[in-house]
């Protein structure tokens, strides 16, 4: 049977002599048992490596030559070291699609230059862009103004909804607001900051990289709803309340002499359901000298100026949509798609 | 098994025999799957037809026979109600349409085609996410339902585009019915009516007229003068005259039976020729039917350009899907929510898929398609425009495709001497020696022994383009002679014709005697023409030189060796020869009786002998050349006589001048054909008897082994073998013809090419294109146009494809790094959909780099559209520079506007809170969420500002794979700055006008970031015309074939 296969081959043979030999020999020598065919075989396979160096490079056949030397040695145990010389060989140098792994190292090498220098541009053209931009001062704010508005104490949601007997359903609030009035604590307001001048822009000239001061805001500014005198911030009370602060905006300066002044009403729905707020500072403004803001790497220790809302007369067991907007100069607080620019919508339900 | 295989050969034209065989063949014979496939289809409702039709012998029977096998009677015919039992069997006698695929069926094919399963996939997800995110929060973003409706528009839109583009190509039965005969005279109930032909029963007795299409397939009892036109079914233009006698075995060559469709010649003599028959079989059992269903049963391969862009979208949809999913399974396991991670998937995909590319495809094929209209390549299949640009081997018919289907005289012989004729189109300049006073008896032989006439009312038309009542051959007589002598009515009306014997088939000669146009001359002239060796056999003298010589053993001797030579050279020789009737003998009022024969018939003088052909068309050596050059293998296939096929084939270059057959190589070493050494030859001319003998291996090898091939006397089942051999061989086979028996090659080719003018209805229907010219030089056009609609493809699909990294690492930076994202999905369709369309169809317009026609056609297997290198290329290289510029105007926009790098990196879950309305950026500004999301939308718009000034650069270099940009010329094309043009201004319109619009995301975006990729774009340019320098100064190096695409 086999005979056969191999007469039948036979007259191809001359022509795709070395090309068979590349592709069948080792898979032939696994079938071949008969010892004379494998003599054959052997002899067909000898002459493998001297036509294949006749193709190869310079460098490859020493390369070659030193593998030879080692074979050399490892002849006497006979063919398995025949076998794995020549998956090494073909692994190093694949005579059909005529590739190596030195071939393959190359792509690597090629591919890993082509990506470096990419990096490279891309590295100086980061580097150009950060030439451009001031690390002080925003290229442009267009996108950030007018200013949005937050309120504090916040927690994922905008619905203020406790019962006063329950402390557990408000007081998660106190603790948040107090949280956040931490950096407002007087003792540490007056050690960091200074004290400016009220009703006026606290304008520091000089050299961009300079540090700038921050104006105080105390947190005794709030009264009623500093936390001080009432550690529940009225919420114990019914009375809750509830801090407003304006987004900070790089070099932004509300009107001279008129400072944005926070109001609050019944968003939708009886007026009366809210029938007084006392803000805090008094003015429900934020005062002047809180601005311009220099830019958190120079203005290091600036400090959000605050509005406090003292609900001190809601009406109870009801929720009570409230919007509080900012009035001035330079506020939009009317964009539909956005309900944080220049206001803020919540709702109150006080339970008792 | 070997026997079998060989008996499937041995019936020609009747494909039932084949069909039958094979059924009951036993499934090895593979070579047959074509036919095998083809039975599959009719299988059940035709088999029972298929096994009746196989003893065909109603030409053997007597009239008696078939009266009784068709219980019919001859005289009175079938009654009414007989035939309408019959109809109602049989079926009307009409050729069935083939089974359309329904049109709803078709648009929904379209509808999942390509990518658009990915695309639907991708709309059904988004709704599925926006389901989830519904069920849980009422107010969710309808971000996830524009995007679905969009994918489901696109595709829709896409589809709907395909469809009408589809729909424009006809099908191929539509002719087939177009060509039946509107009424047929048949005989009835003992009365003659006239009944639509389509009522036609097997029984009925019919009569046919000259101008007639034969009604059905009928076996004639009666006829008079009948001659038939087969050409149509058998390409053979001669015209074959049909009696009522058994003549031959075959059903095909038999005199008595006449084909469905073919026509019933209008002879000049009066009356017409008429017939009367049986019809023996009706609708798609007629021969012709068969011949419509091989044609319509032959399966529809695909396109190679289909295959091509099948590749392409396995090729792109399996990087998206699996992108996707490495990434879908990144999120999950980032602990992303799978929520989040379905959406991602569906943005890759998004970004992946060029969903505009199939449609730039379509809308470059059919402006190819125009230009080749132009140039009078009617293309039906658009997709068959690229695929003469990849044919290998062109397989013609002889008959109207390389010749000009029509006899015309190319020989005389007289005075020892053979003249050649001009055989051109216009037959202008005739330049043979007319001094001779021979050629004056020869000329007046030629114009009086002649019955065909010019159709009355043609005075302006040129002579060859004159319609003339006769045969092929007295036409061609008749425009010789008026060529050379002028007006020939007028010298036939001076020599008056007094008695005529017409030509038949028996005598095989035409006798007419005249009044000489001489007054004082009382003699009358009898002329005669015909078969050469009949004609000598009446001859004792020849004339040489004018003068009157007795025929010796020499002068015959010369003329059959200028008979054989003519012959040899495949043409049609006639010889012809003149008696002066003594008047003694015949006086002036001697009446000439053609049925007592009162006139001798013998000893007359010999003349000279002409020979006609059907000569090749002027434009056919020079475009067999350059087909030659561009490496396409021209094969001829005809039906015609191998000799005659072998004369057309030397003169149109198929075999070219220096190169022998094995018989040519035999005949002048004088030794036995077997003894040639068959490598000596390099052409060859194979009959259809020596192909029946062949096994599929050895015609295999005949088709590798000679460049230059001849097939003779072929059937139709033979030219789809030999199609289907060439088939084997990888190579892309284009087939020309004209005949019906050339449909079923047609559409088995890889692309059928129709004569437009000459070309019968059928083989217009089943060809992919129609020449409309009928010249075979617009083949070569249609070739070049091919070649470079693919090399121009290629660059189509190189621009392509080069921005999906760019639109595809958005969302892998979005997922890995975490940056609010850079693009969005609906963004990316305006790249794909708007901006990129125009460009991309341009470079259909691109010139040729080199010569295309001087390089060998594309290995269908080998040469992909696209390959590794342009994928490598596209993707890595230049889809990466892309990619970093479109972020660095990103990268610039977030910057100046308070968000620098560094602070982007991990901002996407705080960026994408809603509730987060004071997030901070590098600056310490607070940011509302509306105001982030119009930074993002900015941010999206200065991506696809990015990408679209890169992508102005990606399509300046894509002009040229191998030449400069230089080279090429970059206002050579003026369509690449419209598209360039088109790009900036749809830009333009989204940035600055539909900025408002919320769904669409586009934000106004400041005029400097259009400048701030320009120097990426610069370097995709300057880098792409380094690789092409390396590729020109380096060929054959790594880099070449790595780099070129």
């Amino acid at each position: 049977m086999r005979r056969q296969l191999r007469s039948r081959r036979a007259p191809a043979f001359p022509y795709g002599y070395r090309y068979r030999l590349d592709d069948q020999d080792e898979v032939n020598q696994n079938y071949l048992a008969d010892e004379e065919e494998e003599a054959e075989e052997e002899a067909r396979v000898m002459v493998v490596p001297e036509l294949d160096e006749e193709e190869e490079e310079e460098k490859e056949e020493e390369e070659k030559e030193e593998k030879e030397e080692e074979e050399g040695q490892g002849q006497p145990t006979g063919n398995a070291w025949w076998q794995k010389l020549q998956i090494l060989n073909e692994y190093l140098w694949d005579p059909e699609r005529r590739m190596s792994l030195a071939r393959t190292g190359l792509i690597l090498v090629i591919y890993f230059f082509f990506y470096a220098s990419l990096a490279a541009v891309i590295t100086l053209c980061m580097y150009t862009l950060f030439l451009t931009i001031s690390p002080y001062m925003p290229t442009f704010t267009e996108r950030v103004k007018p200013p949005g508005v937050m309120i504090r104490p916040f927690a994922h949601s905008l619905n203020f909804n406790f019962n006063v007997s329950e402390p557990d359903t408000w007081q998660h609030y106190v603790i948040s607001l107090n949280g956040f009035l931490q950096g407002y604590n007087d003792s540490l307001q007056e050690e960091m900051n200074v004290d400016c001048p009220p009703g006026q822009y606290f304008i520091q000239d000089g050299n961009e990289d300079e540090d700038k001061k921050a104006c105080q805001f105390k947190r005794s500014f709030l009264k009623n709803c500093s936390g001080l005198e009432d550690p529940t911030f009225g919420y114990s009370t019914g009375q809750p309340c509830i801090l407003l602060k304006m987004n900070r905006i790089v070099g932004f300066r509300p009107e001279l002499g008129d400072p944005v002044k926070v109001s609050c009403k019944v968003q939708r729905g009886d007026e009366n359901d809210i029938r007084s707020i006392n803000y805090y500072p008094e003015s429900a403004s934020f005062d002047l000298r809180y601005y311009p803001y220099y830019g958190k790497l120079t203005h290091v220790n600036y400090t959000s100026p605050l509005v406090a809302m003292h609900f001190t007369d809601v009406v109870k067991n009801q929720a009570v949509p409230v919007q509080c907007q900012l009035k001035g100069k330079g506020i939009i607080n009317d964009v539909i798609n956005d309900r944080f620019v220049g206001r803020v919508i919540f709702t109150l339900n006080i339970e008792t | 098994m070997r026997q079998k295989t060989l008996e499937i050969y041995s019936v020609e034209l009747d494909g039932t025999k084949d069909i039958e065989k094979t059924d009951e063949g036993d499934g090895k014979e593979k070579y047959r799957g074509l036919k095998n496939k083809c039975l599959d289809l009719n299988k059940h409702h035709q088999k029972e037809e298929f096994k009746k039709e196989l003893d065909l012998d109603d030409h053997k029977l007597s009239n008696k026979e078939l009266e009784r096998k068709y219980g019919t009677d001859i005289i009175t015919g079938l009654s009414s109600s007989r035939a309408a039992e019959l109809l109602a069997r049989d079926g009307p006698n009409a050729l069935s349409p083939p089974k359309r695929t329904s049109e709803i069926i078709k648009f929904l094919k379209q509808m999942v085609g390509g990518f658009s399963i990915l695309l639907w996939i991708g709309a059904f997800l988004c709704y599925v996410a926006y389901g989830i995110l519904y069920s849980s929060n009422t107010s969710a973003s309808l971000d996830n339902v524009y995007l679905g409706s969009v994918l489901i528009l696109v595709v829709i839109l896409t589809g709907v585009f395909a469809y009408y583009q589809e729909a424009k190509s006809t099908n191929i039965m539509a002719s087939f019915s177009k060509m039946i005969p509107q009424q047929a005279l048949v005989i009835r109930d003992s009365e003659k009516k006239i009944i639509p032909a389509e009522q036609l029963v097997v029984g009925d007795i019919v009569e046919v007229k000259g101008g007639d299409q034969i009604p059905a397939d009928i076996r004639v009892l009666f006829s008079q003068g009948c001659r038939v036109d087969n050409s149509c079914l058998t390409g053979e233009s001669e015209p074959q005259s049909r009696c009522s006698e058994f003549t031959h075995e075959n059903p095909l060559e038999t005199k008595n039976i006449c084909f469905y469709s073919t026509t019933c010649l209008e002879g000049s003599a009066s009356p017409a020729g008429t017939a009367t028959g049986m019809v023996i079989s009706t609708g798609d059992r007629t021969i012709i039917g068969h011949i419509a269903s091989l044609a319509s049963g032959v399966g529809n391969e695909k396109t190679p350009i289909a295959v091509e862009i099948e590749h392409f979208v396995h090729i792109v949809a399996g990087v998206a899907v699996s992108i996707g999913i490495l990434f879908f399974i990144i999120a999950v396991s980032m602990k992303y929510h799978v929520l989040d991670a379905i959406i991602f998937l569906i943005s890759i995909i998004v970004a992946n898929v060029p969903e505009g590319l199939l449609a730039t495809v379509t809308v470059t094929l059919s402006l190819t398609a125009k230009r080749m209209a132009k140039k009078n390549c009617l293309v039906k299949n658009l997709e068959a425009v690229e695929t003469l640009g990849s044919t290998s081997i062109i397989c013609s018919d002889k008959t109207g495709t390389l010749t000009q289907n029509r006899m015309t005289v190319a020989h005389l012989w007289f005075d020892n001497q053979i003249f050649v004729a001009d055989t051109s189109e216009d037959h202008s300049n005739q330049v043979f020696d007319q001094s001779s006073r021979t050629w004056a008896s020869l000329s007046k032989i030629i114009t009086l022994c002649n019955r065909a006439e010019f159709k009355p009312g043609q005075e302006s038309v040129p002579i060859m383009k004159k319609v003339v009542v006769g045969d092929a051959s007295e036409t061609a007589l008749l425009k010789f002679s008026e060529v050379i002598l002028g007006d020939v009515m007028e010298i036939r009306k001076r020599n008056r014709k007094v008695a005529e014997i017409p030509f038949n088939s028996t005598n095989k000669f035409q006798l007419s005697i005249h009044e000489t146009e001489d007054p004082s001359d009382k003699r009358f002239l009898a002329v005669m023409k015909g078969a050469p060796e009949r004609i000598l056999e009446k001859c004792s003298t020849i004339m040489i030189n004018g003068q009157e010589q007795p025929l010796d053993k020499g002068t015959a001797r010369a003329f059959h060796t200028a008979y054989m030579e003519l012959g040899g050279l495949g043409e049609r020789v006639l010889g012809f020869c003149h008696l002066y009737l003594p008047t003694d003998k015949f006086p002036e009022t001697y009446s000439f009786d053609t049925d007592a024969m009162n006139f001798p018939t013998s000893n007359f003088c010999f003349v000279g002998l002409l020979s006609m052909i059907d000569p090749p068309r002027s434009t056919v050596p020079d475009a067999v050349t350059k087909c030659r050059s561009a490496g396409i293998k021209v094969i001829m296939v005809t039906g015609d006589h191998p000799i005659t096929a072998k004369a057309i084939a030397k003169s149109v270059g198929i075999i070219s001048a220096n190169s022998e057959t094995v018989e040519d190589i035999a005949n002048r070493l004088n030794i036995a054909v077997e003894q040639v050494n068959k490598r000596d030859a390099k052409a060859a001319v194979v009959t259809g008897q020596e192909l029946k003998d062949m096994s599929p291996e050895q015609l295999d090898e005949l088709l590798a082994g000679y460049p230059e091939i001849v097939f003779a006397r072929t059937s139709p089942q033979q030219k789809l073998i030999i199609v289907e051999g060439c088939q084997r061989q990888e190579a892309v086979v284009a087939v020309t013809g004209d005949g019906v028996n050339d449909s079923p090659a047609l559409k088995k080719a890889d692309i059928g090419i129709a004569m437009g003018i000459a070309g019968s209805d059928a083989a217009k229907n089943a060809a992919d294109m129609v020449l409309l010219d009928d010249n075979f030089a617009s083949i070569v056009t249609g070739v070049e146009e091919g070649r470079l609609i693919f090399d121009n493809l290629k660059k189509t699909i190189a621009y392509t494809l080069t921005k999906n990294i760019a639109e595809l690492c958005p969302f892998l930076i979005y997922i890995i790094v975490g940056l609010p994202l850079p693009i969005g999905t609906i963004t990316l369709l305006f790249i794909d959909l708007g901006t990129d369309i125009i460009p991309s169809v341009a470079l259909a317009y691109e010139k040729a780099e080199s010569d295309i026609m001087n390089r060998k056609p594309r290995h269908k297997k080998r040469d992909r559209l696209v390959n590794m290198p342009l994928a490598v290329y596209s993707y890595l290289h230049i889809g990466l520079m892309q990619a970093l510029g479109a972020f660095l105007v990103y990268f610039t926009v977030y910057a100046q506007q308070g968000f620098l790098p560094r602070t982007l990196i991990n901002l996407r879950v705080e960026w994408e809170k809603d509730y987060v309305n004071d997030l901070e950026d590098s600056y310490g500004q607070e940011w509302t969420r509306y105001q982030r999301r119009h930074l993002e939308w900015t941010g999206y718009t200065a991506f696809f500002i990015g990408i679209l000034v890169q992508q102005i650069a990606d399509l300046v270099i894509r002009k040229t794979r191998r030449n400069s940009i230089f080279q090429q010329g970059l206002f050579r094309n003026k369509v690449i700055w419209v598209g360039i043009a088109s790009q900036i201004v749809i830009g333009l319109l989204l940035s600055y006008g539909l900025g408002s619009v919320t769904a669409l995301s586009f934000a106004m975006l400041r005029a400097q970031y259009w400048f701030v990729a320009v120097p990426h774009a610069v370097l995709i340019w300057v880098y792409d015309e380094v690789r092409k320098l390396f590729i020109r100064l380096y060929p054959g190096s790594w880099w070449d074939k790595n780099m070129y695409y």
